[in-house]
């Protein structure tokens, strides 16, 4: 085990200077914030005398339609009860979240094929430190960003006078946990397939079928989608890091807050899961390509 | 020719008012009579729903009819023609839950009312025998009023005739120089009938005595159909109920009156929740409790073809909260204790469109009037940049979930910078590559 | 050091290694020899660990060898045919090495890491280029930074697959010469080449495996005695008479004869030196030989690589199948 976690270290620390390197986590991080900056200043400018108002700009209006068609209105004065941070929040954190799995799932499957786990692997390196690398890059560059986002949020926050409050740190913990399961999902995928190609694939498959569950059962949109979903999610939901985030939230509404450390815990041990499973799996194919 | 191209655009203008007639479609419906929380509100279950919603442990009143359906584009909304068809069908009710044996319900004789009280939730249900008596109870006090009034008039018309006369009188031995002191007293002394009052037991009156099936079930999932009089069930009749219960009760919420748009408040009901607001006007309270339901059900429960969503718990607003007080806290950590005042909406005087919103002052200005709005007034403006509210009960003890922020927005000359900060991790990428590229060359 | 005992790998229905057995002492080099498909990389890869057997063992150092067996890792030094394209292209070769000392803990034995690479690195003449990406490295370059990649935690065997292709003749003598003077260190060195002539030149014994099994195992003069059929001798006249290649011809040890401007070419078998029989011929013809020369035919010339069209030549000499 000190043999796998050492071998780890040591290509994590390097994949985390090669990510420093790479304009691409540069970009995703500035568009990141550009993003925060466009909806805290259309949310500044979407009140009045009365409270926030939606209507009153053109970019709020698209999202507050788009948000009450498709959740409610319920869910809109919900999320911008404390004002616009947890939106902004989820919105920022799309771009870097992206980059950071989807360069994961193809570098992955790249290197795999050119044969560098295989070159590896002749050392003290096995398929499993080889993706643990991978992962733990993910995890501290996501620490990284995320503490980039608080800061910028912070500064936002003091110059107009807005709230930062537990609400968005509840919102900043159980994301951070929902993109250790996925960051665990594109590892399985990676495993799972023989390229890069397919495992984009399958990992988007993936993504796709959670987001399908999960608005199946959250959105205000009957009929169809709900009874599609309905045999399906009851299965899907047990690993579904959409569902224990909306489950999250929901006991931190409640005023549960054991419950929601425990659905932390839960999605831990799942991300646990989704390694162990992705180990059993690149112990039994190999990592020749 | 040019008659027929007049006739021509006749019927082209014709054409889409007849198109626009709604379909009106011949449907069994289930009208549904639910208590929602703080009151009774109708809705009907038609042939596109299979789903019935009632919030549990409470009466409510079903019945089977048939009738014309169809939509109103306008509202957007289903809507019954009842004037045009209204069929109710005689028979029973099955229900039947997961896993228990069916059993039968009888339509029964019902009504319900509001009786006053401090809080204005006093609902009751008479049935049977009880719901007559209730009704025949109002009746006879809607009778006394009317008689007392009757008398009143008659009473009324009998004292302006004496008064009239007296005057008359009085006017004539005046001119006469005849002493009229004795009569003036008369008149002095002479009583103006009392209005009588309407009766004042109810909030809400007892609806007329209406036969309906009253479904009064604990929390989950049924199953019902109608049953005819020749025992067979009525096809189209089978509808699940969902009965729910709130999650949370007594939660607080305010209405929010901007002081320049009196006529459009905002509700605020999460708990810990912000008020966000420009700072130039003063803002006007007024507390209410609500209780939360699940937001689909508690939707479909009001109006069947309603939207919502099934994931999500709303607070829906109760009542007023009576004798309460709010403690404020600014900036500097101050506390002051509001009291909650009756104002009044004055328009601006002249050509200028406007208004203001005055203490009312019902012994001077505003003197046989009503006040507009009774509430807290909360003073804002742009140096008060935070105010902290607590809502208190009228013992002083801090209401749970009532805390809530005013933040009054500031748009700030530093905003730019903020932008830049965006740029930053454009600026750092820039930095690591010149390092890195000063490596290569060594 | 290097021992495997009835190893046997098989791919569905298809047997690719057939219950093979080599035993490599300590301080040998050791050609591993066959055709494409013959099982040679099924065997490397199952002595290396990165597959495991359907039948048999591995033993490394008198230990039984499997994949779990991450601590084993670092006395194995292993060059690939092939660096992988487009990975690690952004490091330096610096940086690349210092990766794989920290892989290996070189800490432990070297303390200062960055003076061991220092030194490998001048060793093949890449110390210059220290500080280039590796992006920028030719397939050589690649070729000589791989090999001490595989050389940084003083392994006790180094598996070489391919060591000298894409080289140029001074990078395959660096690349020779390295691997001698590791071997003189006392390392083990097993090599898998389709390059009969460095073989020759490197491999105290060589093997040569065929559909799964060992057909041949034998040093190599052994070896390439048995694979020589025939010589070519050359001889320089002041003269060539036009009908001398045929009349040559009727010699009975004189397989063929062929002419190249003044020169006379003359494959003759194997057995025997026959250069006084043919110098006592052309003298009988009055002709003067002004050199007379033996040319061995070398076992690249013979066979340049091992095909599956001569193998059977192999199935021959090995006496197995």
């Amino acid at each position: 085990m000190n043999f796998r976690l050492r071998a780890a270290s040591v290509i994590a620390k390097r994949r985390i200077f090669e990510s420093c390197l790479s304009p691409g986590f540069y970009i995703a991080q500035a568009v990141g914030l550009l993003l925060s900056y466009f909806l805290i200043s259309g949310f500044v400018s979407s009140i009045d005398s009365s409270g926030f108002n939606y209507m009153l700009h053109p970019l709020y209006e698209l999202i507050g339609r788009s948000l009450a068609g498709a959740f409610g209105a319920t869910f809109l004065e919900k999320l911008f009860a404390e004002g616009p941070f947890q939106f902004v929040f989820y919105v920022s954190f799309v771009p870097v979240f992206l980059y950071l799995s989807f360069s994961t799932v193809f570098h992955f499957g790249l290197e795999k094929k050119v044969g560098a786990i295989e070159l590896l692997a002749y050392g003290p390196v096995d398929g499993t430190s080889y993706f643990l690398a991978f992962y733990i890059k993910d995890v501290a560059l996501t620490v990284l960003y995320q503490l980039l986002l608080v800061l910028f949020l912070s500064a936002a926050a003091l110059l107009n006078n807005l709230f930062l409050g537990p609400a968005f740190l509840y919102v900043l913990v159980v994301i951070f946990f929902m993109a250790l399961m996925l960051y665990t999902l594109s590892i399985l995928a990676s495993v799972l397939t023989d390229g890069g190609a397919s495992a984009m694939a399958l990992y988007i498959g993936i993504i796709l079928l959670f987001l399908i569950v999960m608005m199946g059962s959250f959105t205000i949109a009957s009929g169809y989608v709900r009874s599609f979903s309905s045999v399906l999610s009851w299965v899907i939901n047990w690993v579904s890091p959409f569902f224990y985030w909306g489950l999250a939230l929901s006991s931190v509404e409640a005023g549960n807050t054991l419950n929601y450390f425990l659905i932390l815990l839960v999605m831990a041990a799942l991300s646990g899961l989704f390694l162990f499973l992705s180990h059993l799996v690149i112990k039994i194919k190999g990592v020749r390509p | 020719m040019k008659g027929l191209f007049i006739l021509f655009f006749i019927f082209i203008s014709i054409v889409p008012v007849v198109a626009d007639v709604p379909v009106r479609q011949e449907q069994l419906i289930y009208s549904i009579m639910a208590f929602n929380g703080k009151d009774y509100s109708g809705t009907f279950c038609g042939e596109n729903s299979d789903t019935i919603y009632l919030i549990a442990d409470q009466d409510n009143f079903i019945t089977a009819r048939k009738t014309l359906v169809y939509y109103w584009p306008i509202t957007g909304d289903w809507k019954t023609d009842t004037s045009a068809l209204n069929y109710p069908f005689e028979g029973t009710l099955e229900l039947t839950e997961k896993g228990r044996e069916s059993r039968i319900i009888n339509p029964e004789r019902y009504t319900f009312y509001n009786i006053k009280g401090e809080y204005e939730l006093n609902w009751e249900v008479a049935t049977g025998d009880e719901a007559e008596k209730a009704w025949q109870h109002y009746q006879g006090l809607i009778e006394q009023y009317w008689q007392a009034t009757s008398q009143y008039q008659q009473a009324k018309t009998t004292f302006d005739m004496m008064m009239n006369e007296l005057a008359k009188k009085i006017t004539e031995m005046r001119n006469s120089g005849i002493d009229v002191t004795e009569l003036v007293e008369k008149l002095k002394a002479l009583k103006s009938p009392e209005a009588p009052q309407p009766p004042d037991d109810y909030i809400v009156p007892p609806s007329p005595v209406q036969s309906a099936f009253i479904l009064n079930l604990p929390r989950g999932e049924y199953n019902i159909r109608f049953i005819d009089g020749d025992d067979a069930v009525l096809e189209g009749s089978e509808k699940r109920v969902v009965v729910f219960e709130k999650r949370r009760a007594d939660g607080i919420g305010f209405e929010v009156i901007p002081g320049d748009k009196w006529t459009r408040p905002v509700e605020s009901k999460s708990p810990s929740s912000v008020l966000y607001v420009d700072g130039t006007t003063n803002l006007y309270l007024r507390p209410f409790f609500q209780d939360e339901f699940n937001d689909l059900f508690y939707q479909k429960m009001v109006k069947n073809d309603a939207r919502g969503n099934p994931s999500l718990m709303n607070w829906v607003r109760i009542q007023q909260v009576p004798g309460a007080r709010i403690e404020l806290t600014g900036n500097n950590h101050t506390s002051e204790v509001l009291l909650e005042e009756p104002f009044y909406v004055e328009q601006t005087k002249g050509s200028a469109l406007g208004y203001k919103i005055v203490p009312f002052d019902p012994e001077g200005v505003h003197k046989d009037r009503d006040p507009s709005l009774i509430a807290f007034r909360v003073p804002v403006n742009r140096e008060r940049s935070l105010i902290k509210i607590k809502l208190l009960d009228k013992n002083g003890l801090n209401l749970a979930s009532s805390s809530r922020q005013v933040r009054v927005i500031i748009k700030s000359r530093w905003q730019p910078l903020l932008f830049l900060l965006c740029l930053l991790p454009l600026l750092a990428m820039a930095v690591v590559r010149i390092i890195r590229s000063r490596k290569y060359s060594l | 050091m290097i021992r495997t005992r009835g190893l046997v790998k098989k791919y569905g229905n298809f047997t690719a290694v057939d219950n093979l057995d080599l035993n490599i002492p300590s301080g040998e080099i050791y050609g591993f020899l066959g055709p494409n498909g013959a099982g040679k990389t099924s065997t490397i890869l199952m002595i290396l660990g990165i597959i495991r057997p359907t039948a048999g063992e591995v033993f490394l150092f008198e230990e039984k060898y499997t994949p779990d067996r991450l601590d084993m890792r670092n006395k194995i030094g292993v060059v690939p045919e092939k660096h992988p394209q487009g990975v690690w292209s952004w490091m330096t070769a610096f940086e690349y090495l210092q990766m794989f000392a920290d892989l290996f803990d070189l800490k432990r034995v070297y303390k200062d890491t960055q003076a061991r690479i220092d030194y490998l690195l001048q060793q093949v003449d890449l110390h210059s280029v220290r500080n280039k990406r590796i992006a920028e490295f030719s397939r050589g370059m690649l070729q000589k930074l791989s090999i001490i990649r595989a050389l940084l935690h003083d392994p006790d065997i180094l598996f070489l697959d391919e060591p000298i292709s894409g080289l140029d003749p001074i990078g395959i003598k660096q690349i020779r010469d390295l691997i001698l003077a590791e071997n003189r260190e006392g390392r083990t060195i097993f090599i898998s080449s389709h390059l009969l002539s460095e073989m020759e030149k490197l491999c105290h014994r060589v093997a040569i495996i065929y559909k799964g099994k060992l057909l041949a195992e034998d040093n190599m003069s052994s070896l390439l005695a048995k694979l020589i059929k025939d010589r070519e001798i050359l001889i320089d006249l002041e003269s060539l008479p036009p009908d001398l290649a045929d009349s040559l011809k009727e010699l009975p040890f004189v397989l063929d004869t062929t002419t190249r401007d003044n020169t006379l070419v003359i494959k003759v078998s194997k057995k025997g030196d026959f250069r006084k029989d043919l110098s006592s011929y052309l003298i009988k013809k009055n002709l003067v030989p002004l050199r007379i020369e033996e040319k061995a035919l070398s076992l690249e010339e013979a066979f340049v690589t091992i095909t599956n069209e001569n193998i059977d030549m192999f199935t021959e000499i090995g006496g197995r199948e």
